[in-house]
């Protein structure tokens, strides 16, 4: 048995919701971002501007190869200490306190993966059109690239497979051996995963076509229609909330609750698809 | 399920597990949206929301609501079926308007110096209310999608034009008859409007005024509703609770 299932009885009396992490998951995103807009700021303009200057070389191009080399280790190892410590006999906590701390868990990741799709899609990404409005390209490589595509893209990508990790191998209700994959889980992280290759064409087309930025160009479709897939969140949710309602349910609504479960079936936590 | 009991401690303790699970949930909501309705916008009205001296092409007015009905439909399909909530377009219009301001202040401002008053984003809240209120009033989703559709695309340009209005004000400017949103334009050169793009904007209908606003407002309210139709779809797909047994 895993060691996540021995735990359970010394780790009774933990809180079901560790807000110690929701703050760390939140603070570390924002301090390390307000750290990178603050890069952009002094060298954006300083050393951003021509490719074939020797500082675009010190302080542009050597931020993305660290970065890149930063991203697969924080992969590996990230991805590998999920799987590796993955919950062996996770039906073992059904119905305890046990699962509802893990649940509560599980929205600490996806309250980073959230936070995270914040700051890559919305932030970074529509702060790529101020520089590129402003700025002619002269590589791939912008500033705003490297932060953009090369690292906020990855970062959100990495979060989000880790959080898809967490919940198949630690949590009943997505027990990836007894229910298979979820699909809206499935699409919520890799849609928004293939915004990265599709930088690929974006890079491509820009060259091929020597166009400037008007943002609502064809080329750009393949970003928007992959990030649709985001909207996955939506089935997601409806999993997480059947996940709790489970737990909660019963305490929660006392008979309504268990007219419903007369009604409709001992599990509640199943959504009509 | 029959082992719930034992997993709270009590009533209170279930009520406060609720709430956790409601705020952790609105945020994971509204910063995803955000994420994902702020890059489909910008992709696709995008130029027409950066900068008030497009503000004032045709373009905006028809483009801009056809394109961002899409995600509100799907929410809505969602949060109204699902769980009854009737702020599925307002939620995304309060993400996307969220992302942009904070995106306009500290980067379009912040980082590549163009003043606010040629970057603000588009007014859509009044919109999003419109199409939320018609569906909570309505129950009906075809309502919504003929009635909140059309009132989407109707609303949007009386909506934002105290707000762009000053910016048209005619103004000479030497020798030229200009807008004062042209004269930003003129002065904050971006990569992107180069002459060639303005003058693939054909016709005589250049500028806004008389009959051409409504026009476009009705067209424009006209395919949001069929969008809004689309979409409504595409929210269910996304909807789906399946898991996948085999690959």
């Amino acid at each position: 048995m895993a060691a996540t299932t021995q735990a359970v009885g010394a780790e009774q009396e933990a809180p079901l919701l560790n807000v110690r992490w929701l703050v760390f998951a939140i603070a570390i995103y924002s301090v390390f971002y307000a750290w990178v807009r603050w890069y952009e700021g002094v060298y954006g303009w300083s050393a951003g501007l021509d490719s074939f200057a020797p500082e675009f070389e010190t302080y542009w191009m050597n931020f993305l190869y660290i970065e890149i080399v930063a991203e697969v280790i924080t992969a590996s190892v990230l991805w590998g200490y999920l799987w590796r410590t993955r919950d062996r006999n996770v039906e073992a906590i059904a119905g305890t306190r046990e699962e509802l701390r893990r649940n509560f868990t599980h929205l600490v990741w996806l309250v980073a993966y959230a936070w995270a799709i914040y700051w890559g899609a919305s932030y970074f990404t529509e702060q790529d059109g101020t520089w590129h409005q402003t700025i002619v390209r002269d590589t791939d490589f912008t500033p705003s690239h490297i932060i953009e595509f090369y690292l906020s893209y990855p970062i959100y990508i990495i979060t989000g497979f880790a959080a898809f990790i967490y919940a198949h191998t630690r949590l009943p209700y997505w027990n990836y051996q007894k229910k298979g994959l979820s699909l809206p889980y499935l699409i919520s992280v890799v849609g928004p995963f293939m915004i990265l290759p599709n930088v690929g064409l974006n890079e491509w087309g820009h060259t091929f076509w020597f166009m400037e930025e008007l943002f609502v160009a064809p080329l750009h479709y393949g970003f928007v229609v992959f990030g649709w897939f985001a909207l996955a969140i939506l089935g997601l949710l409806l999993q997480v909330f059947a996940s709790f309602l489970n737990l909660i349910g019963k305490p929660l609504c006392g008979e309504v609750y268990d007219q419903a479960v007369a009604r409709v079936g001992e599990d509640q936590a199943q959504w009509m698809d | 399920m029959s082992t719930a009991a034992s997993v709270v401690r009590s009533h209170a303790e279930a009520v406060q597990a609720s709430r956790w699970v409601d705020y952790l949930g609105l945020f994971i909501l509204f910063m995803v949206l955000t994420g994902s309705y702020h890059i489909h916008g910008m992709l696709t009205m995008g130029d027409w929301d950066f900068w008030s001296d497009w503000k004032d092409r045709r373009l905006w007015v028809t483009v801009y609501p056809i394109v961002m009905i899409t995600f509100p439909a799907a929410v809505q399909a969602v949060l109204w079926e699902r769980l009854r909530l009737p702020w599925g377009a307002t939620v995304c219009v309060l993400g996307i308007l969220l992302g942009e301001w904070i995106n306009r202040y500290f980067n379009f401002w912040g980082w590549t110096y163009f003043p606010i008053n040629f970057c603000f984003p588009t007014a859509a809240v009044h919109m999003a209310i419109f199409l939320d209120v018609v569906l909570m009033m309505s129950g009906s989703f075809l309502f919504t999608a003929v009635i909140g559709g059309l009132g989407w695309g109707l609303l949007m340009y009386p909506g934002n034009w105290p707000v762009i209005g000053p910016l048209h004000v005619p103004v000479e400017y030497n020798g030229m008859l200009m807008s004062i949103a042209d004269i930003q334009g003129y002065h904050y050169v971006r990569t992107g409007t180069p002459e060639y793009i303005r003058m693939v904007e054909k016709g005589t209908l250049r500028t806004f005024g008389k009959d051409v606003v409504p026009v476009s407002a009705f067209f424009a309210g006209f395919m949001s509703i069929l969008i809004y139709f689309m979409w409504h779809f595409v929210g269910r797909w996304f909807g789906t609770v399946k898991f996948i047994k085999k690959t």
